[in-house]
């Protein structure tokens, strides 16, 4: 096929995917950014303390004094949502981060190096790849052992690398052999130079939707593990813990206990789908 | 050509004896990074009542003194003769275990996987024939936010509504007690966690194929279907259907390791005694017999499905062998 | 000042190239070359495209390693890994390049600065960034910019303008051989007079050798010393400009030499 018939054929796609428009999601945008502002600033907008346990008041159902009604501690929803939102984000962002640090250098390291190692660092990561992504994260997460906000974070980032690696890779071996590259190499410019100042900014475009949905992918993770009690412990509120209440809940039939938190979070997923979706559209 | 194939299956079969050969040093290299006796974690409570010699001689005959790599050779070793340890919970060998409750997983899997695969492409073609009418568009968007949704949270919501609330389906377990030949008591049980497997998982695919099957409707040789006059239902259903089977096979090919995380979580919601459930519950214990011998088998079903994938599209589709690699060159 | 090992800074003797193509035979893209440039020479190399001169070139910066041959660089054999290693930095230093096609030699996510100063950085020639700052600014004046010019993107730029970047950042180095990959090949007739005439100041400013690749040789009558011409991997004649240019021996190098649009000649 030459590029003339295939830009034509790509032409004819965008005109007919009625649904992928280009337009920027300024719903989920603002939807996000109210969600981020007020778990940023709980202090303000939360009316009671999240942390607090008032044993007169467990299983409340929303009212005016609570507004999205209480736990089976006796906590407020509302405030614990605002709170444990933080949490959720931060562990979102940090786990996204570090798993889009190791996918760069590793994918980098990958493209420049030697056919064979090319080849070893590759199926590396196919393997660990077929391993199902949660079976990973709750087997370095109970080899871990501990349950804070960092090495949560942590474990989610270091299982989560491997398919924007793939991407990078791809990316960077197209970039290697780009004369800025060679005219650098000739300079003696160093693998870690060539990765700050070349493969990253070039390669970074084309996996910023996927850093997106690795955050998406991180909050998801870490409600689950916390949920069947593999994540955070009650105590550390984040959307995650608070659902790992509701188990019991179902059972009590406090529908607020299982509902709120999850409209919250996924609210905030679809959200980020939307953003990453615009994304992959505009780097297309 | 059938050299050919043959030379490529022996190519796959040994990647294949590799990947795994490999998953099993990663996952044996991860479970030796784990705090605590490593006694314990072979012969459970038992290790704690060992006095020094039986642990002197404990240690001896599992090579626990020996450098790593030795000891690596000794499990390995008692892998490949089915001797996998005793699981710290259950203490049991884990491999009888798991072949206790392999059935139920493969059953509750397999059908998600038929499932999801035999809708998805109905759902994409519902959407390809209605493309861009509020139809479509309804579909799409109703899609992306099912796919938004956690597992975990679907099932305690199903659990909620038709458990709880209507009584009218069971919340938990595989079949009612004692009645695990009643195929009415396991199917029962099943149309929950098969609701939440598919909603996951649905729309990912069926929109992946939607655009897919968008790409192919606008090649020439369906204008020249069309110009001859048939339909365009006529013409999807023939021709760009069968000509994105290759497309179609390497996705499910590539989809099963999240379908099975899929269906792991949703085993773990509602109790299902299946091996996701046990591999949550071997977490909490830190029974690591247990978690190397699942993430082994699980990895080893994955790398298989992804290999036969690619041999089957490959077969198909002569063009998706290996690309020729084109050297560069300068001047 | 380094000792002059002799009167050349380069010798390039019986080099040779392949090009391994899988399946198929091996391409010979240089074959059997030989040449040397003296300190402050400004040496052509004429052929068409695929006559083998930016596999040369490339060799002699080590981009490729030559399947045969030595070339000796300033009395250091190049095609030595051992002998590259030890004179590393000044190797480094000491030969710069400017590639024909400066959308893809400059990278478009880098300020003009950064573009200018990175062979600086790489060699820490400057402990700080306003020394930097400062010497980069002189760079892009020496090559006809000005500082407006510093913090704007490559794509930003006109052809022209970006080429004149390139070639501050060679001269930023202050090499002692530069080697032009057909630099002004892919611009207008009239900026390529201009970027001659700046060649020719900052060549007399610098003190430099320049192994100069070109494809037609209008160019190279301007500014050579020594011409030698290349065809099919080979060197089919070589030697002072104006002898070649007035009694070319070879058919090839007639040819070239009648391909010049003579207008523009007389014009000059």
């Amino acid at each position: 096929m030459t590029d003339k018939a295939d830009n034509i054929e790509v032409k004819k796609i965008n005109r007919s995917y009625g649904y992928r428009s280009d337009r920027f999601p300024v719903v989920s945008v603002l939807l996000l950014a109210m969600i981020a502002v007020g778990c940023i600033f709980c202090g303000i907008f939360s009316n009671h303390d999240p942390f607090y346990m008032n044993l007169d008041s467990v299983n409340v159902a929303p009212n005016s004094t609570f507004w999205f009604g209480t736990d089976t501690l006796g906590r407020d929803i509302y405030s614990m949502i605002l709170n444990g939102g933080r949490i959720s984000l931060f562990i979102g962002i940090t786990a996204s981060a570090i798993s889009a640090v190791i996918a760069l250098v590793y994918g980098s390291l990958s493209a420049v190096a030697p056919e064979w190692v090319d080849e070893i660092m590759m199926r590396f990561t196919e393997i660990l790849l077929s391993v199902p992504s949660i079976l990973l994260i709750i087997f370095v997460q109970a080899v871990a052992g501990s349950d804070n906000v960092i090495s949560i974070a942590v474990v989610i980032g270091f299982t989560s690398w491997m398919s924007m690696a793939k991407i990078v890779r791809t990316e960077v071996r197209q970039i290697r052999s780009e004369e800025y590259v060679i005219a650098a190499r000739a300079m003696g410019g160093s693998f870690f130079h060539n990765l700050r100042w070349h493969y990253i900014p070039n390669s970074l475009p084309s996996i910023l939707f996927m850093i997106i949905m690795n955050v998406r992918g991180a909050i998801v993770a870490e409600a689950t593990l916390s949920f069947v009690g593999l994540g955070l412990p009650i105590e550390i509120i984040s959307w995650g813990s608070m659902l790992s209440l509701a188990e019991k809940a179902v059972m009590s039939n406090s529908w607020w206990i299982v509902f709120i938190p999850g409209i919250f979070l996924i609210v905030t997923i679809v959200c980020i789908t939307e953003i990453s979706n615009f994304l992959v559209q505009k780097t297309k | 050509m059938n050299k050919a194939r043959k030379k490529s299956i022996l190519r796959k079969m040994i990647i294949y004896i590799i990947s795994i050969f490999v998953l099993s040093v990663i996952v044996f290299g991860m479970a030796k990074l784990s705090p605590g006796d490593p006694l314990v974690s072979y012969y459970g409570d038992r290790a704690e009542r060992m006095n020094d010699e039986e642990r002197a001689h404990a240690y001896e005959r599992l090579g626990l003194n020996e450098p790593v790599y030795v000891q690596y050779a000794l499990w390995i070793r008692n892998a490949l003769q089915g001797d996998f340890g005793i699981s710290f919970k259950y203490k049991k060998p884990v491999q009888d275990i798991v072949i206790a409750r392999v059935g139920n997983t493969l059953l509750l899997g397999g059908i998600g996987f038929f499932l999801i695969f035999t809708l998805a492409l109905m759902l994409a073609m519902f959407c390809v024939l209605h493309e861009g009418r509020v139809i479509d568009r309804i579909i799409c968007r109703v899609g992306t936010i099912t796919s938004c949704i956690p597992e975990f949270w679907l099932a305690l919501v199903l659990i909620m509504i038709f458990a709880v609330n209507l009584k009218i389906l069971p919340a938990s377990g595989a079949y009612d007690i004692g009645q695990s030949d009643n195929v009415i008591s396991r199917m029962s049980h099943m149309i929950l966690p098969l609701i939440v497997v598919v909603t996951g998982h649905l729309w990912y695919y069926s929109y992946m194929l939607r655009n897919r099957l968008l790409e192919e409707t606008v090649k020439d040789y369906v204008l020249l279907y069309e110009a001859s006059g048939l339909s365009r239902r006529q013409i999807v259903f023939r021709h760009c259907v069968r000509n994105i089977m290759p497309t179609y096979i390497s996705i499910m090919a590539i989809s099963i390791s999240h379908i099975v995380a899929g269906t792991y979580i949703v085993e773990m919601v509602f109790s299902y005694p299946g091996i996701g459930t046990l591999a949550f519950e071997s977490a909490r214990y830190h029974d690591y017999n247990m978690l190397m011998y699942i993430c082994i088998i699980t990895g080893a079903v994955v790398i298989f499905g992804n290999i036969a994938g690619q041999a089957v599209s490959e077969m198909i589709d002569p063009r998706m062998r290996e690309q020729v690699k084109v050297v560069e060159q300068d001047d | 000042m380094s000792i002059h090992m002799g009167e050349n800074i380069l010798e390039v003797n019986n080099l040779s190239h392949s090009f391994h193509r899988s399946g198929k035979d091996n391409i010979r893209a240089v074959n059997d070359v030989s040449f040397n440039i003296k300190y402050n020479e400004i040496f052509g190399l004429a052929g068409e495209s695929g006559s083998g001169k930016s596999t040369v070139a490339r060799c002699i910066m080590n981009i490729i390693r030559p399947s045969t041959g030595r070339i000796m660089y300033d009395g250091i054999n190049i095609t030595d890994k051992k002998e590259i290693k030890s004179h590393k930095k000044k190797l480094q230093c000491e030969r710069q390049i400017i590639f024909q096609d400066s959308t893809s030699s400059l990278n478009r996510h880098m300020k003009v600065a950064d573009i200018i100063a990175e062979p600086l950085r790489i060699n820490n020639i400057f402990g700080s960034g306003k020394e930097e700052r400062h010497y980069v600014i002189e760079m892009l004046e020496e090559a006809g910019l000005n500082e407006s010019y510093a913090d704007r993107k490559p794509y930003e730029l006109s052809g022209g303008e970006r080429q004149r970047v390139a070639i501050a950042r060679a001269f930023g180095m202050k090499p002692k051989l530069l080697i032009a990959d057909e630099p002004f090949a892919s611009l207008d007739a009239g900026i390529q007079m201009q970027m001659v005439e700046l060649f020719l100041h900052l060549k007399n400013e610098h003190d430099c050798a320049i192994l100069f690749i070109a494809h037609d040789l209008l160019m190279i009558r301007f500014l050579c010393d020594k011409v030698a011409v290349m065809n099919d991997g080979k060197i089919v004649e070589c030697g002072n400009t104006a002898e070649i240019f007035n009694a070319p021996s070879h058919p090839y190098t007639k040819k070239l030499i009648d391909a010049i649009p003579i207008p523009e000649v007389a014009e000059k």
